[in-house]
């Protein structure tokens, strides 16, 4: 297990390598300039002096160079466009916040989704397996700005004085309630469907037949034996979502005005901000890399038929 | 019976989470009492309290660095211009306490007043002013507003210099301002530049802390290093969430300031903005409002509108568009009042120039153009066209994807397709837009959309953008004729001789006999939502920004 899991972080580096290599040529590869923001144009010697200062007037490979060397050394380099801010402080600033929000959300998605799947399943073809998985269904397909803007209109403002949920910003855990709610919803719905489908399949298994014909009690079987199998392709799609969650939504954040990461993965392309897009996709391979490792692990402990597959 | 249990529990978690939803009920009325409503000019408040909304994250709060309107409107709060603006957009005496320009008009003097501190304790002398001058020309900051600067002497050596190959010390030295000693401040400009006093009310002519600077670098403008001097301190500042200032009890003119405090959030989305406003959260909306809510906001009484310093136009490629007479003719069929009444929706003003309203001396430089009318003038478009000897019906339309510009593209291509002319909209991200367009300008390129929002109050600023080689004239047009009428408004010290020639200069483009090849659509409005209970005392000035000094929160 442990050679496994040595191989498998050796292997992130020649895969960040390209990862960075492949952004930076495609970020250079798109027209602008991240000095210009506005119509102004910038003036010959003011652009020159920045080219210098942010090493863009060296050749292509060795600001490639330079920007591994940083990332080798935990430096993702300066923002080129908010000036006195590096990378590793929007990184320390707001992915803290977008973890937060992530975790709420995840944490909401798995406490619903995954009983509700259950009990879908259990009680198949019934009332409640139907209305289960209509609710679902809608929450998957409804988009979170919808819901997000429908949260805050209900419970922020027209029923503002009953509920007195603030309308955005992230300081007070009343603050906190709605953002993960809106966040939180189609994951859930997702993990329900997940959670049915996969158990509707266990259930039919030989081996659940056999512990019942045992004599074994029923909610054991399904407590056991049932859960813990069906929770495998549960736990494969809850990895890398994870990651996609905690760095965050730009839409959720855009809406309720959270100081989160998610935001940068938009507004940063569209200021040409460089060093905060390859930072921010660094980041992000970094944490499906590990989320994706964890995944295989728990797969181990899930399932010890992968455990030797794998050594 | 297994199940069941399952319900219950599922039950169970629902109602609790919503019973801690309504737990929080009765939290915030407090917050949401701000509301009340007064007489205008009522009696002050007890508790001098704003929360205002600053709308996007400042990307920086140096003076050096800041470029774009929250950071300028929070910076001069914090901190102590040498001269500010006054209602007439005037320039008077802040920091400084007189002024003085010498006969050749290419030196000034300002003294500073006794008793400035920093709030480090440190006073604030005209050192100070000079050292932060000199460190945004620096090519080690590499400041965007380096040329703002561009008319004293030696700035434009000093900032171009290449620390490799010149000798950037000895041009430093050679930069024209100079701290005679700790209250005088004596500026050596290029040539006679009678805005230079209105342009030093900008805030990359504020004076900067060295000591701060040299401490902590990069950093120096996060709230906890921050030195300012100016009418407010920044107390907070948590990045993408609130601004917060408190009253500096100590600055010179304390005594005058209402507002202890002005809480500041950052809400970027003009939707969520408003709802913040409307839920009590937040006092004032810096920000455009959306336009799918304008029509019902503007019926509410804290709706206000103010006028910018700002065009937003549609310029020709001269050379694919040769024939003025077909310029004229688009200008003429553009539905100006309808953009504005349906798309932009922002109560902006038609223009009829292309130095906007407000700007001073604009009834002098304002040519009442005839091809800029509010309402389209088809018929007399149509007859211009039947004059042009090889028109082009064909024409590319471009802009920028964002907000209501690919909309006011459909409403010109309306416009024109009534006078006979085929237009295909192209639209393109800003950037990349930018970049295509020029200069040099794109010969794919037959009409295209941008706007300018001036940096500082005078009508140069707007008119220089035509000249031959000005770094925005994608237009392919150049007229020696105009820019010699600019070249001699540079040196008019003079208002009202300036104002002329700048009416001399609107005229040969847009007047009678206008050349046209900016087809301006109109002037930028700002529109704003403010609590009635300061309503009576905020304003903003044509660049957006609020001279907190001034606000009382009345009863």
């Amino acid at each position: 297990m442990l050679k496994f899991i040595v191989r498998r972080i050796f292997w992130t580096i020649p895969v960040l390598l390209v990862v960075i290599l492949l952004t930076f040529l495609m970020m250079r590869q798109i027209p602008g300039n991240p000095f210009r923001q506005t119509e102004r144009a910038v003036p010959e010697s003011v652009q020159r002096n920045l080219d210098r200062k942010f090493n863009l007037d060296k050749p292509w490979y060795m600001q490639y160079a330079y920007y591994v060397k940083g990332v080798a050394t935990f430096d993702l380099g300066p923002s080129l466009v908010v000036r006195g801010r590096d990378v590793n402080d929007i990184v320390k600033t707001h992915f803290p916040k977008s973890i937060e929000l992530g975790l709420y959300a995840f944490l909401f998605a798995i406490v619903l989704g995954v009983p509700l799947g259950m009990i879908a399943a259990l009680r198949h073809n019934t009332a409640v397996d139907y209305s289960a998985m209509i609710f679902s269904n809608i929450f998957h397909a409804v988009p979170s700005f919808l819901l997000a803007t429908l949260l805050i209109y209900f419970f922020a403002l027209q029923w503002g004085d009953i509920f007195g949920l603030p309308t955005s910003g992230w300081t007070t855990w009343e603050h906190k309630i709605l953002p993960s709610i809106a966040l939180g919803f189609a994951p859930m719905a997702l993990f329900a469907r997940l959670v049915r489908g996969t158990m509707l399949e266990t259930l039919q298994q030989d081996y659940v037949r056999t512990a019942r014909a045992k004599g074994l009690r029923y909610r054991r079987v399904v407590g056991l034996h049932v859960l813990r199998n069906s929770l495998i392709p549960v736990v494969t799609a809850a990895g890398p979502l994870l990651g996609y969650i905690i760095t965050g939504s730009f839409v959720i954040e855009l809406i309720f005005n959270i100081p989160g990461i998610g935001q940068y993965f938009v507004t940063s392309v569209q200021a040409r901000d460089y060093s905060v897009v390859m930072g921010l996709t660094v980041l992000l391979s970094g944490l499906i890399i590990v989320a994706n490792l964890v995944v295989d692990i728990l797969y181990g402990i899930l399932d010890p038929r992968t455990r030797d597959a794998r050594t | 019976m297994r199940t069941k249990t399952l319900w219950l529990w599922l039950a169970l978690l629902v109602t609790s989470l919503a019973l801690v939803a309504a737990g929080c009920g009765g939290d915030d009325d407090e917050a949401a009492g701000t509301g009340a409503t007064t007489e205008e000019g009522g009696t002050e408040a007890a508790e001098q309290v704003i929360t205002v909304n600053w709308g996007t994250e400042p990307p920086s709060l140096d003076p050096g660095l800041a470029t774009d309107v929250t950071s300028a409107n929070i910076l001069l709060n914090i901190m102590d211009p040498l001269v500010k603006l006054d209602e007439d957009l005037n320039p008077v005496p802040a920091a400084a306490e007189s002024f003085e320009t010498s006969e050749d008009g290419k030196t000034v003097t300002f003294v500073l007043r006794d008793g400035l501190k920093w709030t480090n304790g440190d006073p604030v002398v005209a050192g100070d002013f000079e050292y932060a001058w000199k460190r945004t020309l620096s090519p080690e900051l590499a400041a965007d507003y380096a040329y703002q600067f561009a008319g004293i002497v030696g700035a434009n050596e000093y900032s171009g210099c290449d620390p490799k190959k010149d000798d950037c010390a000895a041009l430093r030295d050679k930069v024209g301002v100079t701290a005679v000693d700790d209250k005088t401040l004596e500026v050596k400009l290029t040539s006679e530049q009678p805005w230079f006093l209105s342009q030093a009310a900008h805030h990359s002519f504020l004076a900067v802390n060295k000591k701060a600077v040299d401490q902590f670098g990069d950093k120096w403008t996060e709230a906890a290093n921050i030195v300012t001097n100016g009418p407010f301190k920044l107390e907070r500042w948590a990045h993408n969430s609130a601004i917060d200032l408190v009253k500096d009890d100590t600055w010179r003119d304390a005594d005058s300031v209402k507002l202890t405090r002005v809480n500041g959030r950052l809400i970027n989305d003009p939707i969520t903005a408003v709802q913040a406003f409307e839920a009590g959260e937040v006092d004032v909306l810096y920000q455009a409002l959306p336009p799918a809510e304008v029509a019902r906001l503007k019926e509410t009484p804290e709706y206000e509108l103010y006028p910018g310093l700002g065009t937003f136009y549609y310029a020709f490629n001269v050379e694919n568009i040769p024939d003025v007479k077909q310029r004229r003719a688009m200008s003429l069929a553009i539905p100006r009042q309808s953009i504005i009444d349906n798309v932009a929706q922002g109560d902006q003003l038609p223009a009829t120039g292309f130095t906007p309203e407000g700007m001073p001396g604009f009834d002098v430089i304002n040519p009442e153009s005839p091809w800029l009318p509010a309402e389209p003038d088809v018929e007399q478009a149509k007859q211009l066209m039947s004059e042009v000897a090889n028109p082009k019906t064909n024409v590319t339309l471009y802009t920028n994807d964002s907000g209501a510009n690919p909309d006011i593209a459909v409403a010109v291509q309306a416009g024109l397709k009534e006078i006979g002319i085929d237009s295909t909209i192209k639209q393109q991200e800003f950037q990349q837009y930018l970049e295509f367009l020029g200069p040099p300008p794109n010969k794919d390129v037959d009409v295209y959309r941008l706007g300018w929002i001036g940096d500082f109050v005078d009508a140069i600023n707007f008119l220089e953008l035509w000249g031959c080689d000005a770094g925005n004239n994608s237009t392919n047009y150049c007229n020696e004729e105009f820019d010699a009428l600019i070249e001699e408004a540079r040196g008019t010290p003079d208002n009202d001789a300036r104002y002329e020639l700048y009416g001399q200069a609107e005229d040969l483009l847009w007047g009678e006999d206008g050349d046209m090849p900016v087809a301006p659509i109109y002037f930028y409005t700002y529109q704003n939502l403010e609590r009635e209970n300061i309503k009576a005392s905020f304003s903003v000035n044509l660049l957006n920004q609020t001279d907190l000094t001034t606000v009382v929160v009345t009863e």
